[in-house]
C-alpha cells in the first residue's frame, strides 16, 4: 500500500499526492511491463530485426561470409537482376509451386474430411484421433527413413505387397516417383495438426443450428454443405494461408528422401536432391552453404518472402467473397 | 440405410487408420529381421524370428548414446529457458498496462506468421561471425529470447485467471515478480506442460538447426541418423540396424505424446498452430 495515504494530512496536498501515486502507479505497472517483456524485446531485436536488416543489406553486396569486411562491395540490384535471370531457381521455384498446387488442398481436404467423420458418433472416437495425430510427433529424419524404408526398391513395403500380385516387381519408387513419395510423407505428417483445428472449428458449431437444418427437410448432406461448412470458412481460412506459407517453405523432406534414395550430391543441408523435388530453398541453401554466396543467396530469400507476403495478402483479399464471419467485417 | 451408412463410416476410419499406422509397423518389423533376411528375394514381409540383436548394434555400433546425450541437453536447455521466458513476457501481455503495449501484442502475433526460414540464414550469417559455430550458444540466445508462439500461450492463460488473486496478493504487498512466481506460476501446470512439450519434442526433431550449427563431434540424434551411420566391416549400410535406431529415437516422442496428449491438444487448438 502506499505510504502516502496512511499518512494523515492536509486535504489539498493529499489529493496532490493521491495524483502523482496514481501516475507513479503506473508508471511502475508500465516498467514492470516492459521488464517482463524486455527478454523477448531484447531478443526481438537482435536475433531477429538486426539479423533480418543485416540480411537485406547483404543481398545488395558480394558478401562471401569469409572475407574481411573491408572487402565486401555494394553491388546495387545485380543480386536480384541474376535471381530473376536465374533458371535453376525458376524452376525450382515451379517444382515447389507445383507440389504446393496439389498438396495443399488435398492437405485441407484430408484434414476436413478426417475431423468430419471424427466429429460424428463413432465408438472409439480418442483412437482414432490419436493415430491420425500419431505422425505428427515423428521427427522428420525418423518419418524420411520411414518412408525410405517403405519405398525402397529391394526391400521396401510397396514392392512386397505388389510381388503377391505381380511377382518380380521391383519399381525405384524414390527415383521414379519421387513426388509421390514425398506427397506421402507431407500429408502422413501434416494432416494430424489440422485435423485437430478442423475438429475443435466443429465442435464450435451449435447443434441447434444442424437440427434445425434436418427438421427443415435437409439430408446430412445439405447440411454440411449449407450450415457446417460455410460456419467453417474462417479456420479453412487459416488454414489454406499456413498450409500454403508452409508448403513453399519445403525442403528438409527432399533433402532427406534423396539422401535415402543415395543419388543426392554434397551433404547436409547444402544437398542436391532429384530435379523433380528441387525446391527453391533448396537452391537458395546451396548458394549459401555450398558457393558462400551469401548475397545472392539473401536476394533470392528475399524474392520468395515477397512472393509469400504478397500471396497472404491476395488471400486475405479474396476472403471477403468466401468466409462467413458472425460479425460483418469493416 | 443407416446401418449400411454406419458400416462405411467405420470402415474408412479404420482404412485410413491403417495407412497412417503402417510406415510405424513396417519399420518395426524391418528392424526386426536378420542381414540376409532384410536382402531377400522375393521380399520378406515378416522375418521368421525376431532378431533383436539389431537394437543392440544400434546402441553399440555408434555412439547412440552420445548423440542422445545432446539431443537430450539442447532439448532440456532449450525448453527450460525458453519456458521461462515466454512465460515471463506471456505474464506481462496478459496481467500488466504500459504505452505502447498494443503495438507490441500486433508485433508478437505478427513474429508468429512469419516464416521460419526468412530468419534462418540471415541469423547464421550473424551467428557464424560471433563464432557461435560449434556451440551450443544458439540454442542458449534462441531460449532466453522466449517464443512468440509460446508467450501467445501464456498470455491466453494468464488472461483468464481472475483478477481478485492480483489484489489480494498486491495486499500483501507482493512485487509483480512473486505475484508472478509465486501465484501465477504454480496455478500453470496445464500450459507450462503444453508449452515444454512443443519445445522438447521441437529440438529432440529438429534436423536443420543442429546440421547448421554443430559437426558431427557435437551432432544430435537427428543428424547423426540421416546419415549412413551404421555399415557393416565391408562398408556397407546395414540398414535395419538404422530402423532400429530410429525406432529407438522416436520412443521418446511418443512416450512424451501419450503422457501429454491432452496438453498437446489443448495447444494446437489454442493457437491454431500444428505442432
Amino acid at each position: 500500500m502506499n505510504a502516502a495515504t496512511t499518512r494523515p494530512m492536509r486535504l489539498g496536498r493529499q489529493s496532490a499526492r493521491a495524483r502523482t501515486g496514481l501516475r507513479s502507479r503506473a508508471g511502475r505497472e508500465a516498467l514492470a511491463l516492459y521488464l517482463f517483456i524486455s527478454p523477448w524485446a531484447l531478443g526481438l531485436l537482435l536475433l531477429t530485426i538486426v539479423p533480418v536488416a543485416l540480411g537485406v543489406l547483404t543481398s545488395f553486396t558480394n558478401y562471401d561470409g569469409i572475407s574481411p569486411l573491408n572487402l565486401i562491395k555494394f553491388v546495387g540490384g545485380a543480386n536480384y537482376v541474376r535471381a530473376f535471370k536465374d533458371e535453376d531457381a525458376r524452376q525450382a521455384f515451379g517444382n515447389v509451386a507445383l507440389l504446393s498446387l496439389w498438396l495443399v488442398p488435398i492437405g485441407i481436404i484430408v484434414s476436413t474430411t478426417l475431423a468430419v467423420l471424427l466429429n460424428q458418433d463413432v465408438k472409439g472416437r480418442g483412437i482414432f484421433r490419436t493415430i491420425y495425430y500419431l505422425p505428427t510427433v515423428f521427427p522428420i529424419v525418423a518419418g524420411a527413413t520411414l518412408w525410405i524404408s517403405i519405398a525402397d526398391k529391394n526391400a521396401g513395403l510397396l514392392n512386397a505387397v505388389l510381388s503377391i500380385f505381380r511377382p518380380g516387381t521391383a519399381v525405384n519408387w524414390l527415383l521414379q516417383y519421387t513426388r509421390l513419395i514425398l506427397s506421402l510423407f507431407v500429408i502422413w505428417s501434416g494432416t494430424g495438426g489440422g485435423m485437430i483445428i478442423m475438429l475443435a472449428g466443429l465442435q464450435g458449431i451449435p447443434q441447434e443450428l444442424k437440427d434445425a437444418a434436418r427438421i427443415d427437410g435437409a439430408n446430412s448432406w445439405r447440411a454440411f454443405l449449407h450450415i457446417t461448412l460455410p460456419l467453417l470458412t474462417p479456420v479453412l481460412f487459416f488454414q489454406l494461408i499456413m498450409s500454403l506459407i508452409g508448403t513453399l517453405q519445403i525442403y528438409v523432406q527432399p533433402l532427406l528422401l534423396s539422401a535415402g534414395s543415395g543419388v543426392q550430391v554434397g551433404s547436409g543441408l547444402a544437398g542436391t536432391p532429384r530435379r523433380p523435388v528441387y525446391m527453391y530453398l533448396n537452391h537458395v541453401m546451396i548458394q549459401v552453404l555450398a558457393y558462400q554466396r551469401f548475397g545472392y543467396g539473401t536476394a533470392l530469400l528475399w524474392v520468395m518472402f515477397v512472393i509469400l507476403v504478397l500471396l497472404t495478402l491476395v488471400i486475405f483479399r479474396t476472403s471477403r467473397y468466401w468466409v462467413y464471419y458472425e460479425v460483418e467485417q469493416g | 440405410m443407416r446401418r449400411a451408412g454406419r458400416f462405411l463410416l467405420y470402415a474408412a476410419l479404420v482404412a485410413v487408420a491403417l495407412v497412417f499406422l503402417l510406415p510405424s509397423l513396417w519399420v518395426i518389423v524391418s528392424s526386426l529381421k536378420t542381414e540376409t533376411e532384410y536382402h531377400a528375394y522375393p521380399i520378406r514381409i515378416l522375418p521368421t524370428r525376431l532378431y533383436w540383436e539389431n537394437y543392440r548394434l544400434a546402441l553399440t555400433m555408434a555412439p547412440f548414446f552420445k548423440y542422445a546425450r545432446n539431443s537430450l541437453f539442447l532439448s532440456s536447455v532449450t525448453t527450460v529457458l525458453t519456458t521461462f521466458t515466454s512465460a515471463l513476457a506471456g505474464f506481462g501481455f496478459a496481467r500488466l498496462r504500459g504505452p505502447g503495449k498494443s503495438f507490441l501484442f500486433m508485433v508478437l502475433v505478427s513474429m508468429i506468421m512469419i516464416p521460419g526460414t526468412a530468419t534462418l540464414i540471415p541469423q547464421f550469417m550473424l551467428y557464424a561471425r560471433l563464432g557461435f559455430m560449434n556451440t551450443y550458444w544458439p540454442w542458449i540466445v534462441g531460449g532466453l529470447a522466449g517464443s512468440a508462439w509460446h508467450i501467445f500461450l501464456y498470455r491466453q492463460f494468464f488472461a483468464a485467471f481472475p483478477k481478485e488473486l492480483e489484489d489480494a496478493a498486491e495486499v500483501d504487498g507482493c512485487g509483480r515478480f512473486r505475484i508472478f512466481w509465486q501465484i501465477f506460476l504454480p496455478n500453470s501446470l496445464p500450459v507450462i506442460a503444453t508449452s515444454s512439450i512443443f519445445l522438447f519434442g521441437w529440438v529432440w526433431g529438429d534436423y536443420v538447426a543442429p546440421s547448421l550449427y554443430l559437426s558431427l563431434q557435437n551432432a544430435t540424434l537427428a543428424v547423426a541418423l540421416s546419415g549412413n551411420l551404421y555399415v557393416n566391416p565391408q562398408g556397407m549400410p546395414l540398414p535395419m540396424v538404422k530402423l532400429a535406431a530410429t525406432v529407438l529415437y522416436v520412443i521418446p516422442m511418443i512416450l512424451l505424446f501419450f503422457l501429454g496428449q491432452n496438453y498437446i491438444i489443448k495447444g494446437v487448438v489454442t493457437t491454431g498452430l500444428k505442432g
